[in-house]
């Protein structure tokens, strides 16, 4: 009936946006092998990029968007080269460590730059409004985030599987050795999917500001969720991550529908059944 | 190893020369200052009740030092974060009052920090005057109940959010009730309490649908849907401080004010709330369907007290205090009014001091009351409308009720909180 | 360092800490008690990532199963030893079961699985409102007196407290010393260089980490048990994955290589802290830079520095430069 129907609608947005927050989490973790606590950072770092440049700025949303995710990619590839790089050969325990310590600086260091205070810039003019669906009205806004999230699959799908550079980036996940044997410039290879996976972080954050007020513990809190995305769809498993956001956007929806009481005990019960059953998630080839 | 000796000695000259410093002159109460602990949440999603809190004791410490002091005392205040957690709460009150030598401690946002605090407090015998934390346990079960006689609240607790009932008794066309909750103690409190009082009310009234949202969501639409799902008349929401502003933003995507007759956001008369959602009142797009309180309102009561107060404040932060602001100031000048009563500053005295109190505050008459040490006062509720006169968005159409109709009164029986 | 230094050392801390409550304020004891806490678990910790390799971000739920365990026990039958017994064993008993089913993985997955399996503990802490009260915690739980061979010593200020937990993690710091030097901590170290190698060596690699996991879990259960009694309360904020973070980082800063890393750690991290708090709310800024300075330049950690100091200054003398020591002092 109409209203499950709408339920699912709205899971399906839901899924789109844990999709765009999880998609860079995974493709870093699949090709350097680096679980990124700070991927949580860089989407707060995002959001409050775009809400200085749209909320007090003045600049176009879009603009806004563009210019902030550039930001943030550029600033997750400098951290890649400066502080991961040194890691590499070691266990990867101290990569886990390091990003540690990063969000604990970056949370702070917002907290010091805009403050303590959630802050939330206007709506845009074009993303308010809604069409009606199955009798009732489903935001503009929804629509927009499931578009970005199709075009983003499409674009990775697109950019992995028929360019050059994606040969290269798959090359180095599934052999290094090998890549860098063939001549791949596998550092490039790591600082250009790390500027990748920043960027994506940060275009989840600098979206939702319209919607969430951005705050310093905002990474903390979305990071959690990006974790058991990747690891019902399997880490490092892009394809897995996108139809792992899915069921999980779908699914809690339904869950806040039908049981009110959905805990969060069944997430992580789900996250750590998959990981004891197909630690290779879900949806592995 | 002579040049051991030259540090050993430099270190004895300078703390000889401390503790001659430290030969301090002591006021009338016999100590050289007296010391204010201060602790609220400065970190995360809610830091600026602490800010606000710390800014409201601030105040009241710089008027009563530059008025002459307590009794001849002057004031010192220390901040610290609690991080919202218990573990840090508890630390920084041992610390404020065994190192730092707190004689008064203040603030608290967290209901569960606040929980925590009681026994300590007992421990180290010092009153901690709570002015955010609202659980209904702190006072009906800490003090009534268990005689942890060092706790005294006040602000008001989550009675105040149930006064929904009181507002809408009259709607007689909103007869279906859902709620979007926070998902702990608070919310199942709120709504268990605003159902009792409603039942009583008007009985003609059907409770239709519950959502509850975890702490720290950040996407409210699934809760949205679910409680539209039930066609309700009115909504009544708990998700404070930034989680009520994006509660708010969502709803009106997905077009709930078209179709509620009212919507109640518990703590939306909250400063943080109102700058938040700012714009879109002033649009007119909640339609005239929002309905807030607060633990304090600044527009009210329209008493000199409280216009110079909220005019003081503007001028000292450029800002408007929030609840948590100036009920941190009133605890301090409460702090005031019981010290010099008691003309002591031992726990036992100023408590003795406390009883039987009516104090005039920026919020109005507050009174004591001793079973539970309640501060009672009354709190308006009212429209989210758009003043010219203020900067940000305000309550209007006020309506105040009287706290001896839907605040609990002792004897105290438990509340049921099933959701 | 050689073992006539190291003993004239340990007696001095033994004597500095059994004294302290005489010369310390009451602030200091209590914050030696948590430093002591926070030793037991880091200690406990390192015996998984130190000498076994596996990196556990759970830990927070074992030292949770303790708290709660011991304030259920003491809020019914308030005689301290039965607590601490209790919460001990409830942290053992449900590492031993979680680690059953977390040891076959490794590295990411294995973290990642403890960092789910302490978020359900979280959950159930946060939600199961019978049991643990809820979001508001078990309140009221009282300092219960020590209980023993027939004697009854009541624990009414933080001073007595802080003996029994000093007397309890000082015999749980050498119980793990006799363990990490005994053939089985041989073996686990074995494990962590290399799987593959002590398993054609014929060391049973999952039974081996396994018994590590449940021990780990055992101690972050003491530590957790001790807490109770101290603060009257218990939340779940313990629980949750940022306080696993607090072990893991008391063991990265004192260095993970040492037996006394933990505990060189777990004085750091309070201590510095608590100082770091009195002068600006942005601590953690300061220890994020700490933590990533610690990782890429010092991984030894500050024992690891000190030991390296300790050898140059030796050596100096005799003109001839002594052997770094190969593991714990």
């Amino acid at each position: 009936m109409e209203v499950l129907a709408y339920q699912g609608l709205i899971g399906l947005s839901s899924a789109m946006y844990l999709w765009l927050i999880s998609a860079g989490l995974t493709i870093i973790f699949g090709v350097l092998g680096v679980l990124n606590f700070a991927h949580g950072s860089l989407f707060m770092l995002g959001a409050y990029l775009g809400y200085t440049l749209y909320g007090l700025a003045g600049f176009p949303f879009g603009l806004a968007v563009a210019a902030s995710v550039g930001a943030v990619a550029l600033l997750g590839a400098a951290v890649e080269r400066g502080l991961l790089r040194p890691l590499y050969g070691l266990d990867p325990s101290y990569q886990l460590l390091l990003t540690f310590g990063l969000v604990l600086f970056l949370d702070d260091l917002a907290k010091l730059v805009w403050g303590g205070v959630f802050r939330i810039p206007p709506i845009p003019g074009w993303l308010q409004g809604a069409v009606v669906a199955f009798g009732r009205p489903f935001p503009h806004y929804n629509l927009f985030l499931m578009g970005v999230g199709l075009l983003v699959a499409l674009g990775l799908w697109l950019a992995f599987d028929r360019t050059w550079w994606g040969r290269a980036v798959r090359a180095t996940a599934s052999d290094r050795e090998m890549a860098s044997a063939l001549g791949i410039r596998t550092p490039a290879v790591f600082s250009s999917v790390f500027f990748l996976g920043s960027g994506l972080a940060a275009l989840g954050g600098a979206l939702s500001t319209p919607v969430r007020p951005v705050s310093p513990g905002v990474g903390a809190a979305m990071i959690v969720q990006a974790f058991i995305i990747t690891v019902i769809g399997g880490l490092g498993n892009l394809r897995g991550a996108f139809v792992g956001s899915l069921l999980v956007g779908v699914l809690s929806s339904y869950g806040t529908l039908w049981f009110p009481e959905f805990e969060l005990f069944f997430i992580f019960a789900i996250m750590a059944g998959v990981l004891l059953v197909r630690p290779q998630g879900l949806f592995a080839p | 190893m002579r040049t051991v000796w030259i540090p050993v000695v430099v270190v004895c000259l300078l703390l000889a020369a401390s503790w001659s410093a430290a030969g301090p002159v002591t006021c009338a109460l016999g100590v050289p200052t007296i010391k204010l602990g201060v602790q609220g949440v400065a970190s995360g999603p809610h830091a600026d009740y602490g800010r606000q809190i710390e800014m409201g004791a601030q105040l009241a410490i710089e008027e009563i030092n530059a008025a002459g002091g307590i009794l001849g005392c002057r004031l010192e205040m220390r901040f610290m974060d609690d991080e919202n957690r218990p573990a840090v709460g508890v630390r920084n009150a041992r610390f404020l009052v065994t190192e730092w030598g707190a004689h008064f401690l203040y603030g608290t946002d967290s209901s569960g920090v606040a929980m925590a605090l009681g026994p300590v407090l007992r421990e180290l015998d010092r009153i901690q005057f709570f002015t955010h934390a609202a659980t209904h346990r702190l006072t009906e079960e800490l003090v009534a109940q268990q005689k942890i006689k060092q706790i005294v609240r006040v602000s008001a607790p989550v009675y105040q959010d149930a006064v929904a009932a009181w507002l809408f008794r009259d709607r007689r066309d909103v007869r279906r009730w859902a709620t979007i909750g926070a998902d702990y103690e608070y919310g199942y409190a709120t709504w268990a309490i605003f159902r009792e009082q409603m039942r009583r009310l008007r009985p003609d009234v059907e409770f239709v649908g519950a959502a509850w949202a975890p702490f720290l969501t950040t996407d409210f639409s699934p809760h949205i849907a679910a409680v539209m799902a039930t066609n309700p008349d009115g909504i009544i929401a708990t998700p404070w401080a930034g989680e009520a502003v994006t509660l708010l933003r969502q709803a009106l995507l997905q077009g709930v004010f078209d179709r509620i007759k009212v919507w109640f956001q518990a703590m939306g008369g909250s400063v943080d709330v109102l700058e938040g959602i700012s714009p879109e009142v002033k649009e007119g797009r909640f339609q005239g369907k929002l309905y807030a309180t607060a633990r304090y309102i600044h527009n009210w009561p329209n008493t000199e007290t409280n216009r110079s107060f909220v005019s003081r404040f503007a001028k000292r932060w450029n800002r408007m205090p929030n609840y948590s602001a100036e009920t941190t100031y009133s605890a301090v000048y409460i702090t005031k009014a019981a010290v010099e009563k008691a003309r002591s500053l031992q726990t036992d005295r100023v408590i003795a001091a406390l009883q039987g109190m009516r104090i005039e505050t920026p919020a109005g008459l507050r009174v004591f009351r001793s079973e539970d040490h309640q501060f009672v006062y009354a709190v308006p509720a009212g429209k989210v409308v758009w003043d010219p006169r203020y900067p940000i968005a305000v309550l209007g159409e006020l309506k105040v009720f009287d706290p001896k109709d839907y605040w609990r009164w002792p004897p105290f029986r438990a509340l049921e909180l099933s959701k | 360092m050689n073992p006539v230094t190291r003993r004239w050392a340990l007696a001095a801390l033994g004597g500095f800490l059994l004294l302290l409550p005489l010369v310390g304020s009451r602030y200091v004891v209590y914050l030696t008690i948590h430093i002591l806490l926070l030793a037991v678990n880091a200690v406990g910790f390192n015996l998984l990532f130190g000498y076994t390799g596996l990196l556990s971000f759970g830990q927070a739920g074992f030292y949770a199963v303790g708290a709660y365990t011991c304030a259920r026990i003491l809020l019914a039958w308030p005689s301290l030893l039965p607590g601490l017994v209790g919460g001990t064993a409830a942290a053992a008993a449900a590492a031993f079961v979680l680690g059953y089913l977390s040891v076959r993985h490794t590295r990411i997955y294995f973290a990642m699985l403890t960092l789910a399996f302490g978020m359900m503990i979280f959950s159930l802490a946060w939600k199961w409102r019978a049991v643990t009260g809820g979001d508001d915690g078990l309140v009221g739980v009282p300092r219960a007196p020590l209980e023993l061979l027939g004697w009854t010593v009541p624990l009414p200020t933080v001073e007595r407290y802080y003996y029994v937990v000093l007397v309890v993690a000082v015999v749980a710091i050498a119980l793990m010393y006799r363990l990490v030097h005994s053939p089985l901590g041989l073996a686990l170290r074995a494990v962590r260089d290399s799987e593959v190698r002590a398993g054609h060596v014929g060391l049973n690699v999952r039974v081996l980490r396994l018994v590590a996991f449940t021990v780990a879990g055992a101690y972050a259960g003491l530590a957790g048990a001790l807490l109770p009694p101290l603060e009257n309360t218990v939340t779940p904020p313990i629980a949750h994955w940022t306080a696993s973070a607090e072990p893991v980082l008391a063991t990265l800063l004192g260095g993970i290589r040492h037996f006394a890393g933990p505990l060189v750690g777990a004085f750091l991290l309070v201590a510095v802290k608590d100082v770091i708090v009195r002068f600006t709310v942005h601590w953690s800024l300061v220890l994020g830079a700490v933590v990533v300075v610690l990782v890429l330049g010092f991984r030894g950690g500050v024992a690891s520095a000190l030991e390296a100091l300790l050898v140059r200054a030796q050596a100096r003398p005799r003109g001839v430069s002594a052997p770094a020591g190969e593991e714990a002092p």
